[in-house]
């Protein structure tokens, strides 16, 4: 069991001996619903800090943030950021790491074992309520969800709604920390690749169909690209227009930007911004889920990077977000690569 | 409503000028439209230059509104746009449609002293105005003009400034020493204080780069300038010119259509956002 | 014109619009959409709220403003690519969402006009559809000169009262498209005014959420540019436009020019939807930003709906439709925002 005060407490610790400049983490959204993100600097605001099934967002992308607006500080703070992190969210860690984007040195990590549950996904709950409009969210004993809504209390088990991302976890609990909340228990996980069963076993031609109905939902406002911990180029093949430009970029280099996908949401550009991003992924998504769960055309994205995790633990024999100290997929190298061409 | 505003009308390129030359050059382009056109600006008005097939940017006109033959037009290499104006020639056709944003109230500067103060491409907005009180001289007091830029090369209108010097007070300046060049060196601030122009019914008229025109200000207040006399122009980026599209905002203001001409009385009480 | 229609004669009405090109909300999966219809039976008037609001049909995110073919040598062509002109109607628009339009409708409509905008607007009937029950948990409407059932931007409001509809228009393009159909309207009863005055009354009351003293907010923004607030505020955005895109007042657009690398001198002039949100909408070519951050960002969301918005038009650029709230991945409530800016020291 995770000890909410134990937490809290280690969480007050770090920032009254000035460990970290502040600590990430998650406390009561607005509305009594999931949880938001909270950032505390004070010692005194820790019990703001809670940790339930409802606790779904992926905080490492307030790392990435913190990192790239130090660097265009003149003095940047460089102390460590404290961060709660659960499993999944610790293998991103590594992956910043791994990809020397962050130091270990950047981060105080608090991590949080999700043990038997992990999170949950509002649209299960929706569905639970045929319609039904959520007044509050509680997380009570023996790992039930208390739901409110005009009709009264229902009671709904975690496990009934645990998102997808959750049920296909290789590991609950976080693979790097500096302090770790709850145990380190084995979780058997049947199927890890259940979601795209479905997909895998459609003809090419179906498939592309799917697609093609979802992608074209797309309206482009980037929340996939703007929630991804593994999303942190300063120049990005989405925007037509920008690049990092500095006081030294010549016009030329401005105007020889190639527009790679227009700001039309046509199926064509959608399909173009999506596969980009499902292969920069590859051998790097940590399987968060939060591109999927951000998404407010829900395009189910997750399907699109499960299946190059699978290619890639199939292939390469590779998992991502586990060993920092590993080289990653695409900058490694191996005799006995399947491909003829890289030999 | 029967005009579409974002429709351009074509124009001829009929003469380009390569100001300066280097790794930031400036070109000026005369531009005459295919078809007669009701085309009319005021001076310290923009328009939206277009090269089809790359997209459109906001010039200021150059030209004074007494130029009826051509519309003027000087421009910094910097992005897509510019870049594919600066690839262009004499006879190429390009898209205009405008004039956009408010103009120098240069009638009520009857009688007075005009100061201009540019810096680099910022001579280029302010030298319609220029060219107008030029031409109608007697209209008012001492013209007088303080300009400065990186180098002697980067200076614009280096011809032009020569045949000014007999008409008005030209006071150059580059930033740092250069053999052959015996103008103030120093940056357009420095310059100002140097000449301690008096600020007795006087307008000033500043534009260059943010930081020029920030310590350009400060100098003229030093020396009694008061803010309603100072008068400066404003950039942001753009895409209607009509205050619809949303990104030229400081604060409830559109620069497209409520600037880009402000008293320093009236910009000082905007936030800081361009 | 005050009619009462049963829902069974409802598909009856639309299979009359031959004329027109029929829209309204269509579930697909778990989501409602505004969509074209062919079937009535598609449209489905017992909708949560939609993800985009019928400002997407009045101003899509794409539109093409021109086809050009710039020659290399001697004169382009270009060629105006204006809506196509057909009769439309909107179908289950929420009085929300048409309260928008007529906040976008004083963008496009402040001289100089826009053409594409306006024409949409004009050949477009709105039929709106009292929110009985609140559409989402976020909705505040009535905090901002709204309710659910306020006819503003409407042509025709239906309110639900059990198995009929009360359909009242106010407008001529709205008696039109009553009449297309007049045998299906029946008169409504004495009874039918009653009900339809206590549904409309117990409509407001289920709105739970609200802002208090919205010009005391007004007031205190305008002296809140340079506060550090903004900085607390948006430290958990993501700069998604997800707050944006959703939104049914925000109008801000981007232009620019479309070909393809096999011709790269024809092609079309096209506007999407932009927003303040993204970097690089403000970014100089010069790579000078005046809204660097998140911050700026947030801090121009807000004063452009509840400051700049005022001063320029007299109105509030927000109608508490709360999809900014409901679909914020870091619930960055809007609601929350507004009440601590009022009690910020």
């Amino acid at each position: 069991m995770v000890e909410m005060e134990q937490l809290q407490k280690e969480a007050k610790e770090i920032l009254k001996q000035g460990k970290v400049k502040f600590v990430i983490g998650y406390s009561k959204g607005s509305q009594n619903l999931t949880a938001t993100p909270v950032f505390i600097k004070k010692p005194e605001h820790t019990s703001r800090l809670i940790w339930d099934p409802t606790c779904v967002q992926n905080l490492v992308k307030f790392i990435v943030d913190d990192k790239q607006k130090q660097s265009r500080e003149k003095k940047p703070d460089e102390r460590p950021v404290g961060i709660v992190v659960k499993g999944c969210d610790s293998r991103a860690i590594n992956v910043l790491i791994q990809e020397k984007f962050i130091d270990r040195d950047d981060v105080y990590i608090l991590g949080l074992s999700c043990e038997e549950l992990g999170v949950v996904d509002e649209k299960k709950i929706a569905q639970k309520l045929e319609g039904k409009k959520i007044e509050k969210i509680e997380f009570a004993k023996k790992n039930n969800l208390i739901v409110s809504t005009k009709d009264g209390e229902k009671k709904i088990p975690v496990k009934d709604v645990l998102a997808d991302r959750c049920l296909e976890c290789k590991a609950h609990f976080p693979v790097i920390y500096d302090q770790l909340f709850g145990e380190e228990t084995e979780r058997e996980v049947k199927e890890p690749y259940k979601s795209i069963k479905k997909t895998e076993s459609q003809s090419p031609k179906k498939r592309w169909d799917f697609w093609k109905e979802q992608l074209e939902k797309c309206i482009r406002c980037y929340a996939c690209r703007s929630i991804c911990p593994m999303c942190y180029c300063d120049e990005c093949v989405a925007d037509s227009i920008n690049m990092a430009v500095t006081a030294e970029t010549t016009a030329e280099e401005k105007a020889q930007k190639i527009k790679w996908i227009e700001r039309s949401p046509a199926l064509s550009e959608n399909i173009g911004y999506h596969l980009i991003r499902a292969i920069h992924l590859a051998g790097r998504c940590i399987d968060c889920g939060e591109c999927e769960r951000a998404c407010p055309v829900d395009i189910p994205l997750r399907l699109l990077n499960k299946k190059l995790e699978k290619a890639a633990h199939e292939l390469f024999d590779y998992d991502v977000g586990f060993d920092h100290k590993k080289p990653s997929l695409i900058s490694s190298f191996k005799d006995e690569d399947p491909e003829d061409f890289i030999r | 409503m029967n005009e579409n505003i974002y429709l351009p009308k074509l124009a001829k390129i009929i003469k380009i000028k390569q100001e300066v030359s280097g790794s930031r050059p400036i070109k000026t382009f005369r531009t005459q439209f295919l078809e007669s056109s009701d085309f009319s600006h005021r001076s310290g008005q923009c328009a939206m230059l277009s090269v089809l097939g790359k997209g459109e940017a906001m010039i200021s006109i150059s030209s004074s509104p007494l130029e009826k033959d051509y519309l003027q037009f000087s421009i910094l290499k910097s992005g897509r746009v510019t870049t594919a104006l600066h690839e262009m020639e004499e006879g190429d056709i390009i898209g205009i449609r405008g004039p956009y944003g408010n103009h120098f109230p240069i009638e009520k500067w009857k009688g007075k002293n005009i100061l201009f103060i540019g810096g680099g491409i910022g001579l280029a907005p302010i030298w319609s105005v220029l060219q107008t009180a030029r031409a109608k001289k007697a209209d008012y007091g001492k013209l007088a003009l303080i300009y400065g830029a990186r180098t002697s090369n980067d200076w614009v209108f280096k011809e032009e400034l020569q045949e000014l010097k007999n008409e008005m007070d030209i006071h150059l300046s580059i930033d740092c020493e250069e053999e052959g060049c015996n103008e103030f060196v120093g940056f357009v601030p420095q310059n100002v204080a140097d000449k301690k122009p008096s600020p007795k019914n006087s307008i000033s008229i500043t534009c260059g780069p943010p930081i020029m025109i920030k310590f350009v200000i400060e100098a003229l207040q030093e020396l009694g300038f008061k803010d309603e006399q100072i008068y400066t122009t404003v950039e942001n980026k753009m895409k209607c010119g009509i205050g619809k599209c949303g990104r030229c905002n400081i604060g409830k203001h559109y620069v497209c259509k409520d600037g880009p001409v402000y008293s320093w009385a009236e910009l000082k009480t905007l936030p800081q956002e361009y | 014109m005050e009619k009462i229609l049963t829902k069974k004669e409802f598909p009856s009405w639309i299979k009359n619009l031959k004329s027109f090109n029929v829209y309204g909300p269509v579930k697909k999966d778990a989501l409602w959409e505004y969509e074209r219809i062919q079937d009535p039976d598609k449209l489905d008037l017992n909708f949560k709220n939609t993800v985009l609001s019928p400002k997407k049909i009045i101003f899509p995110q794409r539109e093409v403003i021109l086809d050009f073919n710039h020659k290399k040598k001697g004169k382009p062509e270009i060629q105006e690519a204006l809506p196509e002109e057909t009769k439309n109607v909107i179908f289950g628009v929420r009085p929300c969402d048409a309260r928008a339009l007529t906040l976008t409708d004083k963008v496009f409509e402040e001289e100089p006009g826009d053409k594409y905008y306006l024409r949409r607007r004009h050949q477009t009937v709105t039929v709106g559809l009292t929110c009985s029950d609140p559409p989402s948990e976020n909705c505040f409407c009535t905090s901002l000169g709204g309710s659910p059932h306020s006819t503003e931007g409407l042509d025709i409001l239906m309110t639900e009262l059990n198995h009929k509809y009360y359909v009242h228009s106010f407008t001529d393009k709205g008696r039109e498209l009553m009449k297309a159909a007049s045998d299906v309207f029946k008169n409504p009863s004495e009874k039918d005014k009653k009900d339809l005055k206590q549904v409309h009354k117990e409509s407001e009351k289920k709105i739970k959420r609200q802002v208090k003293e919205l010009s005391k907010i007004t007031d205190k923004l305008k002296g809140m540019f340079d506060s550090p607030f903004w900085d607390e505020e948006s430290m958990s955005c993501l700069k998604c436009g997800i707050c944006t895109y959703l939104c049914p007042t925000c109008h801000c657009f981007d232009i620019s020019d479309e070909v393809l690398s096999s011709s790269p001198l024809k092609g079309q002039r096209v506007r999407t939807w932009d927003t303040c949100q993204f970097p690089y909408f403000t970014m100089h070519s010069s790579g000078h930003n005046p809204r660097p951050d998140k911050s700026s960002r947030l801090r121009q969301r807000i004063l452009h709906k509840f400051s700049y918005f005022v001063d320029n038009y007299d109105d509030y650029q927000c109608t508490g439709c709360g999809r900014c709230i409901s679909k914020c991945p870091v619930d960055i409530d809007i609601i929350e925002v507004l009440e601590k800016v009022k009690d910020y020291e």
